[in-house]
């Protein structure tokens, strides 16, 4: 298989968040910033790439019948271990990323990896797509979370653009994430047609 | 390599070998974290209070101690020393009047009761209106800042209830919610220091 | 050239159309605008014009450049949007808040979802819920109604009686002695009162109301839906505990409900085709509002209500289908 291909499929092709709309619980939750968003994202790369690792290595030793219990225990400890040392050494992300750390778990882009591709694939194909899914939905994070940034209190990473009272408080909220996504969503779509 | 059927013997087999290993592996991850995890809290507290009263080089967190307000909450005091010149204490203090429920603040006051800054912990006022009150009342603007005034010469209130503090801009709710945290800590803490003629004696009232 | 006409059914035409409702729905909103001007002075002029101006501008833009397709900005529903918008604003607001509003009810309402009759939501309400999320500070500057004050200068802020009274509950008055401080019922239902632009003058309203149902622009089902559920619901609250509960009456005549019942739940595209759905409809409104009223954060829910019950309508039309022309009521053997 072509490895550029298999990367690159995570950024625009299949690209968790744009295309197959999984993950839609951290998506919605922790983009009120860029940099939350790059936050959440990058650690979700970082059980994909080690789940997908650990099961492409395992998936002959398991049986059919227990992989999904399997796979999520393998996903679980990854998660607790990211959980573990961002509260060690980066306790001010962990502030803002807080509950939805442990709901990486749940996260359909990881269980969904293992299912379709790790199990059936080798260990380095497995590592790439890891790595390709994993900051493609990070760079699907952050753009939203930019997005949301600029039009709700005027900034980008903390940068001021624009007078934050004339930012739209609505997208740093619920409601403005869906909003912002399905907007997102309509012109990646576009761009797919053209 | 073949792979593995999908008997009891397997499947039993497989499962405790990967909950045992994940088992291990995350009971070392914890023991490697478990200081810095520590550490990292005991810095975020020590930070809140650093920010409400500076300039200390005692640890306030180890002289800590409880008082009871007249509304039954159980405050914080954190007593912060220069040598051993009390300049003021660090009070976690809260509030059940928020437009949406409670509202906690530590607020640094001098001995005499005079505030030194504020710091909001947690509250779940409307984002753009009760949220503003983490700045509000530190602006020098009108009568908004709370900062360097005193509670005993200075009326507590918002103007509009005959104060002399002014609200945030349609929160009024937030704004008299946020003003009685403060007094509640100012309360509780002069009433137990008065008792005692020295400020520096630890009170320990709200503990018995 | 053929001058046989072939077209599919129906081939007779009552001589109505989009543009006549459309523009009876603008007539019927012009007392309740004359006597805002009145009350508010040159600011209701200013945003009420400022907003039909950017909803026609936002959806001739949409329509021409981004759907590439007919433009239709004169069948007078983008200015019934813009009028309601501006209706739905405080008389101060700064113009390109309004201007932000017009973007989002026609943008992100309305077109969106296929323009003219396919958005499931009233494209002002999703406008004025919008900025209310976004402006909070802005958009709860009510101003104190003056007569005919021509500058801003004139104008003085005050709560919305709504806002009084929430407040004042929080602190543990009762009704009876808030309503004491209130403006009077019949200086509530003549909009001598502090609120949005346009939902204030009660009597105004209920004259379009009844313009509308004489020309049979709408029907008496929702809006006596909403009004009744309204003041029954409340009424029974009151009846169980006056001391936190207001009367009935303060809670139809404050606020948006007689605007909102009248004019924005009676929206075609986004309210129920059949009139035992608008019923039911309307209910909901009804006991939503009083809901977000008296247990909610927010001093008026009628927006939210709406926009709520508009999400159920398609539930409703599934379940409640209008009588098929010709159709017999199936009869029990």
């Amino acid at each position: 298989m072509n490895q550029w291909k298999n990367f690159s499929k995570g950024f625009f092709k299949e690209n968790a968040v744009f295309t197959l709309l999984l993950g839609m619980c951290p998506t919605l939750g922790v983009t009120s910033s860029a940099i939350n968003g790059l936050g959440m994202g990058l650690a979700t790369t970082f059980v994909l790439i080690m789940s997908n690792i650990v099961v492409s290595l395992v998936k002959d030793l398991i049986p059919d019948k227990v992989r999904i219990p399997a796979f999520i225990v393998i996903i679980a400890s990854f998660v607790t271990v990211v959980e573990l040392s961002m509260q060690a050494y980066l306790p001010a992300l962990f502030e803002s990323l807080g509950l939805f750390i442990p709901l990486i778990v749940v996260n359909c882009v990881v269980l969904g990896r293992a299912e379709a591709f790790a199990s059936k694939n080798g260990f380095l194909s497995s590592m790439i797509d890891g790595a390709g899914m994993g900051l493609g939905f990070a760079m699907a994070l952050t753009i939203l979370g930019g997005v949301r940034e600029f039009l709700g209190s005027g900034k980008i990473f903390g940068i001021t653009i624009y007078p934050e009272q004339y930012g739209m408080l609505v997208f740093v909220l619920a409601p403005g994430a869906f909003i912002a996504l399905g907007y997102l969503i309509a012109i990646i779509n576009k761009l797919k047609k053209a | 390599m073949a792979k593995t059927e999908s008997t009891l013997v397997n499947m039993v087999l497989a499962l405790l070998i990967i909950t045992a290993v994940a088992g291990g592996s995350l009971g070392m991850v914890y023991k490697v974290t478990k200081e810095p995890i520590a550490a990292a809290k005991l810095a975020k507290q020590k930070k809140a209070i650093e920010q409400v009263v500076p300039g200390f080089d005692n640890n306030p967190t180890d002289e800590a101690y409880e008082l009871t307000s007249k509304e039954g909450f159980a405050l914080k005091v954190f007593p912060c020393k220069k040598g051993e010149e009390l300049l003021g204490v660090a009070i976690s203090t809260k509030t059940e009047k928020g437009f949406s429920g409670e509202i906690k603040v530590m607020v640094g006051m001098k001995p005499d009761g005079t505030i030194i800054n504020y710091s909001v912990l947690e509250h779940k006022e409307t984002p753009g209106l009760g949220s503003k009150m983490q700045a509000w009342f530190r602006m020098d603007k009108g009568n908004q800042s709370v900062l360097g005034k005193n509670p005993k010469t200075t009326k507590m209130v918002v103007s509009k209830d005959g104060g002399q503090v002014d609200a945030i801009t349609a929160a009024t709710i937030s704004s008299r919610a946020f003003l009685d945290a403060i007094m509640v800590a100012y309360n509780t803490y002069m009433d137990n220091t008065d008792a005692h003629s020295s400020a520096t004696t630890k009170s320990k009232g709200g503990q018995s | 050239m053929s001058t046989l006409t072939i077209s599919p059914s129906p081939h007779v035409h009552s001589g109505d159309s989009v543009k006549k409702n459309m523009y009876g729905v603008v007539i019927a909103m012009i007392p309740a605008l004359l006597f805002s001007v009145y009350n508010f002075g040159i600011g209701t002029l200013s945003v009420v014009i400022t907003s039909v101006l950017a909803c026609v501008f936002f959806e001739y833009v949409i329509q021409k450049y981004l759907l590439k397709g007919e433009v239709t900005i004169t069948d007078g529903s983008a200015i019934i949007t813009g009028i309601l918008l501006g209706f739905n604003l405080p008389s101060v607001i700064p113009l390109w808040i309004i201007v932000i509003g017009a973007l989002v009810s026609i943008g992100i309402g309305k077109m969106s979802f296929g323009g003219l009759g396919n958005n499931p939501f009233n494209p002002a309400l999703v406008g004025r819920v919008f900025l209310l999320i976004s402006f909070p500070v802005q958009m709860t500057s009510w101003v104190k109604p003056g007569v005919l004050p021509m500058s801003f200068a004139d104008i003085t802020s005050g709560a919305t009686p709504l806002g009084l009274m929430k407040e004042a509950i929080k602190t543990g008055q009762t009704p009876a002695q808030i309503l004491e401080t209130l403006p009077s019922y019949s200086d509530m239902l003549w909009g001598f009162t502090s609120g949005s632009a346009g939902e204030m003058a009660g009597a105004a309203i209920l004259l379009g109301l009844v313009f509308m149902l004489v020309r049979k622009i709408i029907t008496w089902h929702i809006p006596v839906a909403v009004l009744g559920s309204v003041y029954i619901f409340s009424a029974l609250l009151h009846l169980a505990d006056a001391a936190i509960y207001a009367p009935p009456t303060f809670h139809l005549l404050s606020g948006g409900v007689l605007l909102g019942a009248v004019f924005m739940a009676t929206d075609y595209s986004s309210s129920p085709m059949s009139n035992k759905g608008g019923i039911i409809f309307g209910i909901g409104i009804g006991v939503i509002t009083v809901a977000i009223r008296v247990f909610g954060a927010y001093p008026e829910g009628i927006s939210f209500a709406i926009l709520i019950m508009n999400a159920f309508v398609p539930l409703i039309d599934k379940y409640v289908k209008p009588k098929r022309f010709g159709e017999k009521p199936a009869v029990a053997k």
